[in-house]
């Protein structure tokens, strides 16, 4: 499985400057990703979204509320 | 050559007394950049996943616009004003058509929006905004990533283009990102000191060449993701071979996320 689709609903954010603690199923209904892919961002489950392939830049752009510093 | 990070301008009042050390190194290489009087300077940089997203991601992409957004939508979260700087068109489709004839398959963008990889040390180096900037991107951010030996040969090739060029040319060279830091990952914030050091240390003494022979899997384990972009650095170190480096400044940075250093070579 690709991890293309996860990527692009990071990527769509982080062009936008919009930032997130964690992303809803509602909000990525229209994207071609798997339960696990919608259960790490319904979590904001950082380490899992890197483990299923999310860039790490976008990881950070998009949850950067989430870390220390 | 210098690390980049946005929160050199994001975040002011961190790290007070680091701060002000390494903008100290950037100051004096800024001195010496404008007493060199360059006509333009390539930019040796990194997309950070907003030009370039996975539906179309080059390795290699020089930058032929008229001008360069340095920055635009980042402009409030890095607090440095939006603007454009110019860019050297001519120049660098000079460049992209020799580099193609060459064997450099580069990729070509006429419309780039930088984040911190250009606006933050452009901000310090080049605040007038009237240098004019060839950017070259290479892939340090979305892996597989291309080698830093084809860095290091693209390198030789920038060295033989400039020196075909007009006698009477002054071109500046510019990398950015690196050294060690972790973004993103499960990690982020490490910092290695003791890489950072030896990356310095190896090109103060001359021997540049030596970070070509590094494998991603070497750069991952000792530099952090981060550090892949240790590739921009060794495309100069490339240009100029064998010339011995002055060490500005280093401050591994906690809030910044990353070993900041700046070394000045001495062509």
């Amino acid at each position: 499985m690709s991890d293309y689709h996860l990527n692009r609903v990071l990527y769509e954010r982080a062009r936008e400057h919009k930032m997130a603690e964690a992303i809803g199923p509602d909000e990525v209904a229209a994207y071609d990703l798997t339960p696990e892919e919608r259960a790490a961002l319904a979590d904001g489950d950082l380490d899992a979204l890197f483990r299923l392939g999310a860039n790490p830049y976008l990881i950070r752009r998009v949850f950067r509320r989430r870390f220390a510093l | 050559m210098t690390s980049h990070a946005p929160n050199m301008t994001a975040t002011p009042d961190a790290a007070p007394e680091q701060r002000a050390r390494f903008l100290a190194g950037l100051a004096e290489m800024r001195r010496r950049l404008l007493a060199a009087r360059p006509d333009l300077v390539v930019m040796f940089v990194n997309d950070h996943v907003q030009n370039f997203f996975y539906d179309n991601l080059p390795a290699y992409c020089v930058g032929v616009g008229d001008t360069h957004w340095a920055p635009k939508g980042a402009a409030t979260f890095l607090k440095i004003p939006q603007r454009q700087v110019p860019g050297a068109s001519a120049w660098g489709k000079a460049l992209l058509a020799e580099g193609l004839e060459a064997g450099f398959d580069l990729a070509v963008s006429h419309d780039l929006e930088f984040w911190d990889d250009v606006s933050v040390p452009a901000h310090f180096l080049m605040p007038e905004g009237t240098l004019p900037i060839v950017p070259v991107l290479t892939n340090c951010v979305a892996p597989p990533l291309p080698t830093p030996k084809r860095s290091w040969a693209l390198g030789g090739f920038i060295r033989r283009f400039i020196g075909a060029r007009p006698a009477n040319e002054r071109v500046a060279l510019i990398a950015t990102g690196g050294i060690s830091h972790w973004i993103g990952v499960p990690n982020t914030g490490h910092i290695n000191p003791d890489w950072d050091h030896w990356v310095l240390d190896t090109i103060a003494e001359g021997r540049g060449e030596e970070l070509a022979g590094l494998t991603w899997d070497q750069i991952e384990r000792d530099g952090g993701n981060g550090g892949q972009e240790i590739r921009n650095w060794i495309a100069v170190l490339a240009a100029v071979p064998g010339v011995k480096g002055e060490i500005l400044t280093y401050e591994p940075v906690k809030e910044w996320l990353t070993g900041a250093g700046a070394i000045w070579l001495h062509v």
